[in-house]
This record gives structure tokens, sequence and C-alpha cells, in this order.
């Protein structure tokens, strides 16, 4: 062994394994918590307004990027918005294979800065940037105040 | 803080208002997950004590032998070369006589404790253990010992593999 060998796979050698326990509970903030809200009591979309800047933040945020000044108003979002990119995913987030690959994407809406990633519920091979597309919001009942409240967006014409 | 500051900006929240979900939140349980090795060398000590043996490595440049083993000459600085073993004897080089145990709890007969340097490795070298079949009053410095081994299926790859070092008897090298 020399300097340069690396030691890659500890189990090779004798070792201990274990978990490493990092529970967490994020809390929305102030915006954040509008938005949740909004969107599980009601189906809204709601975006922080600057109207100094002219300017509607989604998600909303507490202050404006750009003026640092506080922001207490907030906006529907359109219902309409806009695919502005897809990507195909064929893992899930603890990295195992899906049974069948989902396409999410990046919604741009008119008038609005910033967008929403989520779930394009479409078949993967019909995604395509430029897909005009609304929110699908679960059923009230098993709303949390959650993203997942939404279930994805589906095509604005279906 | 300063006195001064009585009240501070932002939401306070009770554990409550998070458990009862008076806020939203997002929980998350990250799947992390650790796999720590004892290195090369310690896992060739180990899986040599739980066989009942000492094992070392030679350092051909300084002519050391290295016990513990390690694969770095930290004298030379340069990879060992060679396994080698050592004997399951020695020599006290320092004690401590301990009223307390390993959970720093008041005992009244002592533990004796202290660094073996073993035969077979360079000056020094050694290992730190318990002492057995001895009493505080015989203990002593330079005093010449041997390990008592568990026995072979109770024996798990670990440093107490060795139950502790005895005076090395009449007759015994």
């Amino acid at each position: 062994m020399t300097f340069l060998d690396r030691t890659t796979d500890a189990r090779r050698l004798r070792h201990w394994e274990g978990d490493i326990e990092a529970d967490y509970i994020y809390t929305s903030g102030i915006a954040g918590e509008r938005f949740f809200v909004a969107l599980r009591d009601e189906g809204r979309l709601l975006a922080a307004r600057c109207e100094s800047c002219d300017l509607s933040y989604l998600p909303p945020r507490m202050f404006c990027e750009r003026c640092f000044s506080e922001l207490s108003t907030y906006v529907d979002v359109p219902e309409e918005g806009r695919v502005s990119a897809v990507t195909i995913a064929r893992v899930d987030r603890s990295g195992e294979y899906l049974a069948t690959p989902e396409a999410w994407a990046f919604v741009t809406f008119k008038g609005i800065h910033g967008g929403l990633v989520h779930r394009l519920l479409v078949e993967p091979e019909r995604a395509r940037a430029g897909m005009v597309v609304r929110v699908k919001a679960k059923p009230r009942g098993e709303r949390v105040g959650g993203i997942t409240d939404i279930e994805g967006f589906e095509p604005a014409s279906s | 803080m300063t006195v001064r500051n009585t009240k501070w900006p932002g939401v306070e929240l009770s554990a409550a208002d998070l458990h009862e979900g008076k806020v939203t939140s997002t929980r998350f349980r990250p799947d992390a997950k650790y796999a720590w090795s004892a290195g090369e060398a310690m896992s060739r000590f180990l899986e040599e004590l739980q066989a009942g043996r000492l094992i070392g490595r030679t350092c051909g440049k300084c002519e050391r032998i290295l016990f513990p083993p390690r694969m770095f000459c930290e004298e030379c600085f340069r990879p060992t070369d060679e396994w080698t073993y050592v004997r399951d004897t020695g020599t006290i080089e320092t004690f401590s006589v301990s009223y307390l145990d390993k959970d720093a709890k008041r005992i009244t007969e002592p533990i004796l404790v202290g660094v073996v340097s073993l035969d077979g490795a360079s000056p020094k070298m050694g290992m730190m253990h318990y002492f057995g079949e001895m009493t505080k009053d015989d203990i002593h410095i330079g005093m010449r010992v041997k390990a008592v081994w568990k026995a072979p299926e109770d024996r798990r790859g670990s440093v107490l593999d060795i139950e502790y070092f005895r005076p090395v008897r009449e007759g015994e090298s």
C-alpha cells in the first residue's frame, strides 16, 4: 500500500455500521406559511408582490430581492402556466429505479418572477417545454399544507 | 443578547405548535448510513487478535517493528513493508492503580491498567491493557507479563480478546 492507495470500501475491512439520526422539521416561514395555507385551504397559488419594483415572487418571499423592502401583499398566480424546462426522472430520491419514468417540469407564469418545479402529468414522451399547463391539486381533504398538496401540472386544455 | 433587547423579531414556535400542525412544515429523515472502518492495519490487527496472535508491521528503512501495526512509518514518512508477529509477553512500561471503573464510578478494589511493551516489537512499542493476578503492591514498572487470552469461541476481534496481562511465571520466558 502506498500513500496514493485509498480504501474506498470500508466494508472490505473490519467495520461498524450505523445510521446518522438527522431527522428534521423545517418550518415554511412567514411567506411560506401564507403560500401553503392558501394552497391547503383554498387550492390557490399565491405570489408575494413588490409594488415599487413591479415584481411578484413565486414561491413568495418576505423581502424583495431588488429593493430589500418587506413584502406583505400577496397576489394570485395565473391559473395557466408555461413549461419552461422538462426532465425525465428514472430513479426516485433514494436512487431506486422507478417502475415507469416520470416527467418533471419547471413551470413559469405570466407576470410572475420565479416558478415551481413539480411532476408533469403526461406520458414522458409527450413532455415538452412550451406546454401550457395548470396545477392539479389533491382533493381538499387530503391536503396537509405541503408542496405535495399539488399532484402535478396537467395540460391546460384537458 | 443585550439587556436592552427584550423582544426579538420573528415568530416564536413551541414544539407543540409543530406537533399539532399549527404551522406548516416539512419533515424528513435522511437515509444517512455509514460504515466506519478500522483501516487496513487495525483490521488485520483485530483479525489476528481473534486468532490469538499479535501482529506488527516492519519498516525496512528505520528497521523498527511497529506495534500496533500501521501502514505508514511516522519516522521515515514512507509506507511500511511487511507483517510480522510479535510475542504475547512483555514488560510493564507504565501503570495506574484506578479507583474509578470505566464508567467513572468509585470502586473499592482498584483496577490495574497500563502499557505493556511487547517482546518482538521495537522498544516502547506496545499496548494499553488491564493487569491481573497481581495486587497494587506487586505491580511495578519493568515487571514481566504475559497475555491471558479468552477462549477462542469468546473472541470477537477486539482488544478485549485478551482478558488481561498476568505476571510471567517461573520457568516461562
